[in-house]
C-alpha cells in the first residue's frame, strides 16, 4: 500500500510514470505492526450466542482475525481450511475470531441462522461473530472476504492477507500464506511473508 | 439467487454444457466477445496494444451482484465512446468451468467489440500488476490512456457519470494526453 510500492508498479507497467493514477475511495488496510482496532467491541457469536470481542479471544501466542461470510464463493472455497486452521491454532495459543461484516439485507445467506448452520457443518470451535455495523471491518480497512489479520503475541499486526494461493482446490495449493504466518507467530518469529492478496468478494458494508 | 442457480447448474452438468454450447453459438451470432483465458501478461498486452484512445479494464464475476449491477453503466459508457477508440477489456474472475455462464452473461450485454477474458494465473501477481492499491475485492475498474498509462482506479462499482468525468478529465487541459481528441475536437 505504500506510495513507493505503487510508483514502482506503475513504472514497471508503463515504462515512464509521469504521475500516479488517481483512485476513487481507496482506503488502506491496517499497517504492519498496528494493534487491532475496536478490540473491545462486543459482537454476537454464532458459536454460542454470546457477546465476544477481539480482546476477549486474544491469545498468548497471537490473535487471528478473519473477515469472512457465508455466501461468497471464495469464502466458501476456503471455509473448510479456515475452520481447520482456526480450530488447530486455537489449541496452540492463538486467539481466533471469524467476523462476518456483510449486510444480510444484501445477501440473506449471510444472516445469523446461516452462520449458526456453518458453525455446525464445519465443526467450528472458535467464535464466528456478527459485525452488526460493519464498523470493525471499516476500522481494520478490510475490503474483501476472506481477509485475515494475524497479530503477534505483543498484539502487533504480523500478517495481513489471504489464506493460500488456491481458493478452489486444497490439493493445488502451493503457498500456505496464513498457515506459514501462524507457524512463525506461534514460535515468536516474524512471518517470512507479511502481506498477500487474493481476489475475493467485496465486503457488503452496512 | 445466483448461488442457487449455480448449484443447480453444477448439479446437472449435461444440461449446463448443452445450454452453454447453445449460448456460445448465440454469442458468436451476436458478435459478442467470447471469453478466453488470460493471465496478467495477456491483459497488460490488451491495455498497451496500439489503436485505442483509452482503455477501460473491469474485473468482475457472474456471481458478484455489484459487478452485475454496475455492468450496464460500463456498457453504456463503452457504447458512447467506442467509435472514438475506447477499448473495453472485461476480465472475469469466475472459475474456468463457468465459461458458459460467463459467455451467456456477456452475450446479453450487447457490447460488440469488447474484449473478454477469464482470469488465470496467480492472484497476487494479477492484482498488484494492475494496481498495488487494489485489495483484490470485486468489482474493480481501471482507466488507461492511449499510451497504456493508468489514469484512474475504482475499487468497487463505478457509475456512468464517474466514468464520463474521469474520461473528460483525461482529455481536458489538466491531462497529459488528449485521448478523445479525434472524436471530440
Amino acid at each position: 500500500m505504500s506510495f513507493a510500492a505503487f510508483t514502482l508498479v506503475t513504472t514497471l507497467a508503463v515504462g515512464s510514470a509521469s504521475s500516479p493514477a488517481s483512485a476513487s475511495a481507496a482506503t488502506g488496510p491496517l499497517s504492519a505492526g498496528a494493534p487491532a482496532p475496536l478490540a473491545s467491541t462486543k459482537m454476537k457469536s454464532a458459536l454460542d450466542g454470546k457477546l465476544v470481542s477481539i480482546a476477549d479471544v486474544a491469545g498468548k501466542a497471537g490473535t487471528l482475525v478473519i473477515f469472512t461470510c457465508n455466501h461468497c464463493p471464495f469464502a466458501r472455497g476456503w471455509e473448510r481450511r479456515i475452520a481447520d486452521l482456526g480450530n488447530a491454532y486455537a489449541k496452540k495459543g492463538v486467539g481466533v475470531i471469524l467476523i462476518n461484516a456483510n449486510d444480510p439485507a444484501k445477501y440473506p445467506e449471510d444472516g445469523f441462522a446461516e452462520m449458526q448452520a456453518r458453525v455446525k457443518s464445519l465443526g467450528l470451535q472458535v467464535p464466528y461473530v456478527v459485525d452488526e455495523t460493519s464498523n470493525v471491518a471499516r476500522a481494520f480497512g478490510a475490503s474483501v472476504t476472506p481477509e485475515a489479520f494475524l497479530f503477534d503475541k505483543s498484539g502487533k499486526l504480523a500478517y495481513h492477507g489471504t489464506i493460500d494461493d488456491n481458493h478452489k482446490d486444497p490439493a493445488q495449493v502451493g503457498k500456505r500464506y496464513l498457515k506459514d504466518a501462524l507457524e512463525a507467530v506461534v514460535v515468536g518469529k516474524p512471518p517470512a511473508v507479511a502481506e498477500t492478496k487474493g481476489i475475493g468478494c467485496g465486503i457488503k458494508f452496512r | 439467487m445466483a448461488v442457487v442457480l449455480a448449484v443447480a447448474l453444477a448439479a446437472l452438468p449435461g444440461v449446463a454444457i448443452g445450454r452453454g454450447a447453445a449460448r456460445q453459438t448465440a454469442t458468436n451470432r451476436a458478435r459478442a466477445p467470447g471469453p478466453r483465458s488470460a493471465d496478467l501478461a495477456t491483459v497488460m498486452a490488451e491495455i498497451r496494444a496500439p489503436g485505442a484512445s483509452a482503455v477501460l479494464v473491469n474485473v468482475w464475476a457472474t456471481w458478484c451482484d455489484p459487478c452485475r449491477e454496475e455492468m450496464p453503466e460500463i456498457v453504456r459508457f463503452y457504447r458512447r465512446h467506442r467509435a472514438d477508440g475506447l477499448r473495453l477489456v472485461l476480465v472475469s474472475a469466475d472459475d474456468p468451468e463457468r465459461r458458459p455462464e460467463v459467455a451467456r452473461f456477456l452475450a446479453k450485454l450487447r457490447a460488440a467489440g469488447a474484449r473478454a477474458f477469464i482470469k488465470t494465473g496467480d492472484d497476487m501477481a494479477f492484482i498488484n500488476g494492475l494496481d498495488a492499491r487494489w485489495s483484490g475485492a470485486l468489482p474493480a475498474s481501471f482507466l488507461y490512456d492511449g499510451h497504456g498509462l493508468e489514469r484512474h482506479f475504482w475499487p468497487g462499482p463505478v457509475t456512468y457519470r464517474e466514468l464520463e468525468g474521469r474520461l473528460a478529465e483525461m482529455a481536458g487541459p489538466g491531462g497529459t494526453t488528449n485521448p478523445m481528441a479525434k472524436g471530440h475536437p
